[in-house]
């Protein structure tokens, strides 16, 4: 169950009172929003006072910036821009706080597998501590106030992060998509764009948070999570009978123990497969732990970062193949 | 613009994304982006987006229907109505209070409905406790009330007296 769901990820979107949203307010103010917030982390009771680390965008090399994305734990949107930015992580990176988004707040809780509930129950204590130091955008009716209205209520948005291979490849997903937006819920890929992307991972999430309480909205995904992965399951087993597909497993894994270059994009397919052979019993000795630390590690970013020099394509090719190698060496 | 996924249709949503390590602006047509999974809270209202908005839910309230009170300007934060038809973004708390008869229409078209439920803000839990004040009766009411019991007891003279003072106060 937890291997169809890699990810699980609950975001809070939170504004002060006091202060205009991101988009009337200048970089001074944005400055004093930063100032404000981390001193109410700093203040309160929770696991995150007294071990956290700030960055301020503006100082952050472009790599930086971006294998914040790539980890998952900035949006494109939040490095879009340096001024008045800030993101608050907690030194294991499960909780963090993306400080003048679109939000003032944006509170996130980043937990592997499935465990919504488990994630939820960390934003909401989180969330509530904060609420003791700052005064939160609030209204009776209309519930957390935002700046875009698309968040308003809740403010709430749950997703997991779903590895769907089987399904992909019955084209299944494009049809479930039509189906999931009439239940509150989109799906889009994680990695790359269009109907099969990149490694065949998915992002599905609540869309509605206006009318719907937390927990409504937290059951309603998980019950479509639980039906899509039985679903990825079922189809899992029926391809895992082809001798294809289990050629296609074992040849993915020899070019990946075995390349001299290669290129992000393919080493997503290639270790996609491989996780597919773990999951559907086709490979018995490698964990599935090692392919998913690997899908985070060789994101083009996260590389030159963990690498702390800047490096060429070709550069990364090597370097990605090696490590690869490396990890996956018999 | 021209959408830079098919090339044919006019650019009218604005991505922001990360791939292959870069950072890239993405500029689609609506069509090209709900196949993206880009679009789906727009659906069936996305056709009326102006070319040129510079977010994702820029023109959010292209179609909310004529206002019956048509505030131009928040005080508080000085966004006018165009600014968030512009941008799809509220300038601040007071906004939703502002244009709320403008925004409401397109708010329950979003999500179906306008009504929160869930997690209340200590900083709300906190106002509900306090004990209502009590509700201060204003002087012009407490006139006006007078005068009826005054024309009931056919206390005319009393009457016109309270009648000349109500005039007043209501003249300010
Ligand atoms: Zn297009
Ligand atoms: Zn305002």
């Amino acid at each position: 169950m937890s291997n169809v769901v890699m990810l699980t990820r609950i975001r809070l979107a939170r504004n002060l009172r006091k202060y205009p949203f991101p988009c009337r307010l200048n970089t001074d103010g944005k400055n004093k929003v930063v100032e404000t917030v981390v001193g109410a982390i700093k203040n309160s009771n929770s696991p995150l006072a007294d071990d956290f680390d700030v960055l301020y965008v503006k100082d952050l090399s472009e790599a930086q910036r971006i294998s914040l994305v790539e980890a998952h734990l900035a949006s494109p949107e939040f490095i879009s821009d340096s001024a008045g930015r800030a993101i608050v992580l907690s030194k294991d990176r499960e909780m963090s706080i993306m400080i003048n988004e679109e939000d003032h707040i944006r509170l996130q809780i980043l937990k592997k597998g499935f465990d919504l509930e488990g994630a939820y129950d960390v934003a909401d204590k989180l969330d509530t501590l904060l609420d003791e130091n700052l005064d939160f955008a609030f209204d009776e009716k209309l519930g957390y106030l935002t700046q875009c209205p698309t968040n308003l209520g809740t403010g709430m948005r749950a997703s997991v992060m779903l590895h769907l291979p089987a399904l992909q490849k019955s084209r299944a997903v494009s049809r479930i998509a039509g189906n999931l937006q009439k239940l509150g819920l989109t799906i889009r890929g994680t990695y790359g764009e269009g109907s099969e992307p990149e490694g065949a991972m998915y992002q599905l999430s609540n869309q509605v948070t206006l009318g719907i309480s937390e927990k409504a909205a937290i059951d309603n995904l998980k019950n479509i999570t639980t039906q899509l992965v039985n679903q990825e399951l079922s189809a899992q087993k029926r391809i895992a009978e082809s001798v294809r597909t289990q050629d296609k497993v074992l040849r993915s894994l020899g070019i990946l123990r075995s390349a001299k270059l290669i290129s992000c994009d393919e080493a997503m397919t290639l270790l996609s497969n491989v996780r597919f052979g773990i999951n559907a019993g086709l490979l018995e000795d490698i964990d599935i732990n090692t392919i998913d630390k690997l899908i985070f590690d060789i994101q083009p970013a996260t590389m030159i970062v963990n690498k702390q020099e800047s490096l060429t394509a070709e550069q990364r090719d090597i370097l990605r193949a090696e490590y690869i190698g490396k990890v996956l060496k018999k | 613009m021209k959408c830079q996924k098919c090339g044919k249709n006019n650019a009218d949503t604005h991505i922001k994304r990360v791939i292959n390590g870069a950072f890239e602006e993405y500029h689609l047509c609506s069509e090209c982006a709900r196949e993206m999974g880009y679009s789906n809270v727009f659906e069936g209202f996305s056709h009326s987006f102006a070319d040129d908005f510079n977010s994702l839910f820029g023109s959010f309230f292209e179609n909310a229907l004529p206002a019956r009170t048509q505030a131009t300007r928040c005080e508080t934060c000085g966004a006018g109505y165009n600014d968030i038809t512009r941008t799809g973004m509220m300038g601040c708390a007071d906004c939703y209070k502002v244009f709320a008869d403008q925004i409401m229409p397109t708010v329950r078209r979003v999500h179906g409905n306008t009504t929160h439920c869930g997690k209340n803000s200590a900083a709300a839990k906190k106002q509900a406790a306090e004990p209502k004040k009590e509700e201060t009766v204003s002087e012009l009411d407490k006139l006006k009330a007078e005068l009826n019991k005054a024309i009931e007891n056919q206390e005319f003279e009393r009457a016109a007296e309270l009648r000349d003072k109500i005039r007043e106060q209501e003249g300010q």
